[in-house]
């Protein structure tokens, strides 16, 4: 789906610089990227669509070649979802917010019609909404159902879930986590929030100053402390308490599966204290 | 990247106080606006230029030259059209006539207009905003809010324009065309992008002034100000040569 | 000390309250932390406890906030801002000038701070932020947890008893926002100033502040020590804020009576409670 192939990539003011850079994402993957500020994230998510283009190497959209395919064409692959929605909305109703999208890619007026029901029922949205008064997560709901609705084959998270609370964003991310696996939507998302990793991606690139650290499946970087403790991650609570325990909790990754994980310790110690007695 | 910025330095030029910078500049720009030689205003462009060099600012003043070229070009052309005095040199038609008055003053005009406005863009490059108004409250007795709404006003300069590419960029994403080569296509494409930029501007103001406000802002008085602005003998020197130049200039150029 | 009576605010244009019949004091030294969903009117309560609600945002405001015995509304902001300062959302747009000096001069010289002093306070809140070499910098070049360092330092420079942040770390990474905790933590600690923050971050407000309150829809839904009011875990979920995992580990430990301590809030926590629950040696 995306290829990056000996990328590079600076700022004309020096700030965050990529260097000879290449990743193959495949098509279905949820990928995330994950590194300190300045390490080079937003800068790969906007390569990916064509907002920025490489200096160097090259950079393939679903074979496309993003150095010579424009952004508005590139647009009709990928959808992106920024961190502020209110950069994106423009339109004064909710309804011609969510058409917008399609209307630019030349969509035929009553399939737009049809999409644009689909997407206020799906977000449970009104679409004679006055946009701009609502809340922060009704407008990246709002943002979502613009850029879903015109079914991109790759989505691009930036930080979706900044300023959004622990029940909007579960809504968010369990519907891109249902298209991701029943629709097959590549899925590359850019985020802190290592339990949102954890729980979402299946694949993470760990990013530090513009250059690919570490890339593998989720559990297996979830437990290389080394790894984030050079990316400058904090790393999840509940990986980073079972490593505290050795080998002892290899194999546990969430609350559920760390509580189950003592309950049967636990049981075998108690055995054990009552072999001892005897 | 931006022409307006201030550079940091400690040349000279940097050293001087505020309101020399901004009355040399002024002085410089009448001396210009005087001159009536096509050679003398070219004179005063490379003088400008060789003073910044000197100063360490050689290539921002090259680059702001270029840039008002452009803008001197223009009123060349419209000169050149307009001014039809003296021998008719080139002849097309009925509308298009080039004379050798039209020409000189077209010369003229587009040179003192770069020559006028160099020392005035150069002015940024060596005055931080808060200096300049600091020293026109102090020295000056500007009132104070109108300082603040000059240097608030540049300050936001640079962020609005943050805004507008990040607006740009998220409305790219969604597939809008900007890089189409139909200009007046894409003037239709940025009016949309007004909504969201005025939205997050009539934010930033509000909380900027609200910000201003709690950190006592209306009980500044004049005196309040902790930098001094002192005028030395380098300034003294500054307005005497600057002011023989307007005279000098006015007399017999 | 901030005591608000009753507390109940409706914006201009809108058509419901903002904040409804809120009652509760900070006092001197707290370490305040505010969290909530989005709308929940965080930050519209930040702004009451300086003054700023109603003053510079009008609406119905009815009850009382106190600072230090002074009625925020029979008084003007002038009053009182010298007592209590606020670092805003907005990074960009708060700051007033182009050089960071100059940005907390400004402050400086608005309270008319004798000039002599001015100078040792400048040079002092820079070390006390640890950021004497940002000194001359341009604040345009500076990484967004400097530029919040900053932000913090122009308002400390002040001197305020009372600190109030709304959501300073909003545009930071994980590091860079335990950073300023830490900060603030240290300015709570050694200098006895009281600080309100607003946050969203729950595990960093579990770790740091000495007192949470958790708003809903306006209306004061926790109020206590984060050890003992994150222990309403499902309560917590309804309302649409999660707790950190660990915490929720914790509960669950409890509820399966292998553990009787408290809710455990950190990772070093945590590991502590598991260590006992499996009678491993610490």
């Amino acid at each position: 789906m995306i290829r990056f192939e000996h990328v590079s990539f600076g700022y004309p003011n020096g700030e965050t610089t990529i260097e000879d850079l290449s990743f193959h994402i495949q098509k279905g993957d949820f990928v995330a990227l994950i590194g300190a500020n300045g390490a080079g994230k937003s800068t790969i998510s906007r390569l990916c669509n064509g907002l920025l283009r490489p200096l160097s190497g090259r950079v393939y959209l679903d074979g496309q070649d993003t150095l010579i395919t424009p952004t508005s064409q590139l647009a009709k692959k990928a959808g992106f979802l920024f961190q502020n929605p209110d950069r994106q909305i423009c339109e004064n109703t909710v309804e011609a917010e969510i058409a917008f999208s399609m209307k630019v890619q030349g969509w035929p007026a009553d399939k737009i019609r049809e999409r644009v029901a689909a997407a206020l029922e799906t977000f449970d949205l009104q679409g004679d909404w006055f946009p701009f008064n609502r809340s922060r997560g009704e407008r990246q709901r709002i943002a979502l159902a613009g850029v879903l609705a015109c079914e991109p084959e790759l989505l691009i998270l930036d930080e979706p879930t900044t300023g959004l609370d622990y029940l909007e964003c579960i809504r968010i991310m369990d519907h891109i986590k249902m298209l991701n696996l029943e629709k097959k939507i590549t899925v590359l998302m850019v985020s802190h929030d290592m339990e949102l990793v954890q729980d979402y991606a299946g694949r993470v690139l760990v990013l530090s100053g513009g250059k690919l650290l570490g890339d593998g499946p989720v559990k297996e970087i979830m437990k290389n402390e080394p790894l984030l403790r050079q990316a400058r991650v904090l790393p999840a609570q509940i990986p980073s308490l079972a490593l505290a325990f050795g080998d002892r909790f290899a194999d546990v990754f969430t609350i559920r599966e760390m509580y189950e994980a003592i309950c049967r310790e636990k049981g075998r110690g108690i055995c054990r204290a009552g072999r001892e007695k005897e | 990247m931006n022409l307006l910025n201030y550079v940091p330095g400690n040349s000279f030029l940097h050293r001087l106080n505020p309101i020399t910078k901004l009355a040399a500049a002024f002085l410089y720009g009448l001396a210009c606006i005087l001159c009536g030689s096509i050679l003398m205003e070219l004179g005063f462009i490379v003088l400008m230029i060789a003073v910044c060099a000197v100063a360490g600012l050689g290539k921002r003043a090259l680059r702001l030259t270029r840039n008002l070229l452009i803008l001197g070009l223009f009123m060349f052309v419209l000169q050149l059209f307009f001014v039809r005095t003296g021998e008719a040199l080139v002849q097309i038609g009925e509308f298009v006539l080039i004379t050798t008055g039209g020409l000189a003053s077209a010369l003229l005009l587009s040179l003192r207009v770069v020559a006028t406005m160099l020392p005035l863009m150069l002015l940024f490059a060596i005055t931080p905003m808060n200096d300049l108004c600091n020293a026109l409250v102090k020295k000056a007795h500007l009132p104070y809010r109108y300082a603040f709404i000059l240097t608030t006003a540049f300050r936001f300069v640079p962020l609005f324009s943050t805004e507008f590419h990040e607006i740009q960029d998220a409305q790219k994403a969604r597939g809008v065309d900007f890089e189409t080569k139909n200009l007046f296509r894409k003037i239709g494409l940025v009016a949309p992008l007004c909504v969201p930029l005025l939205v997050s501007s009539l934010e930033k103001v509000n909380s900027s002034a609200i910000s201003a406000e709690m950190r006592g802002f209306h009980l500044r008085t004049r005196q309040s100000g902790y930098k001094e602005y002192p005028f030395t003998g380098r300034d003294v020197l500054i307005f005497v040569i600057l002011i023989s130049l307007v005279v000098f200039s006015a007399l017999f150029l | 000390m901030i005591v608000a009576d009753h507390v109940t605010f409706q914006y201009a244009e809108s058509s419901e309250p903002a904040l409804r019949d809120i009652s509760l004091s900070i006092d001197d030294g707290d370490f305040v932390g505010i969290t909530g969903t989005s709308g929940a009117g965080k930050s519209t309560l930040a702004m009451a406890l300086n003054g700023i609600v109603p003053h510079e945002w009008k609406g119905d405001f009815y009850g009382s906030v106190k600072i230090d015995g002074m009625d925020t509304v029979e008084h003007q902001t002038e009053d009182f801002c010298r007592k209590i300062g606020e670092v805003f959302q907005d990074i960009d747009s708060q700051m007033v000038a182009s050089v960071v000096e100059d940005e907390i001069l400004f402050g400086l010289e608005n309270f008319g701070v004798p000039h002599g002093e001015i100078k040792i306070r400048l040079e002092k809140v820079l070390e006390d932020l640890g950021i004497p070499d940002l000194r001359k910098r341009e604040i345009s070049s500076l990484s967004g947890g400097q530029k919040q360092k900053v932000a913090i330092a122009a308002i400390l420079a002040l001197e305020p008893r009372i600190l109030v942040l709304d959501e300073p770390t909003g545009e930071l990474d994980p590091e860079s926002s335990r950073e300023i905790f830490g900060l603030l933590r240290k300015l709570n600690e050694e200098k006895g100033i009281t600080i309100v923050i607003i946050e969203q971050k729950i595990k960093l407000l579990c770790e740091y502040v000495k007192r949470l309150i958790v708003l809903d829809k306006g209306a004061l839904a926790f109020d206590g020590v984060p050890g003992e009011i994150i222990s309403h875990i499902e309560t917590f979920k309804t309302l649409g804020i999660n707790v950190p995992p660990v915490a929720e580990l914790s509960y669950l430990l409890r509820q399966s009576g292998v553990y009787d301590g408290g809710i455990t809030l950190t990772v070093q926590e945590a590991e502590k409670m598991v260590r006992e629950v499996l009678h491993d040696p610490v």
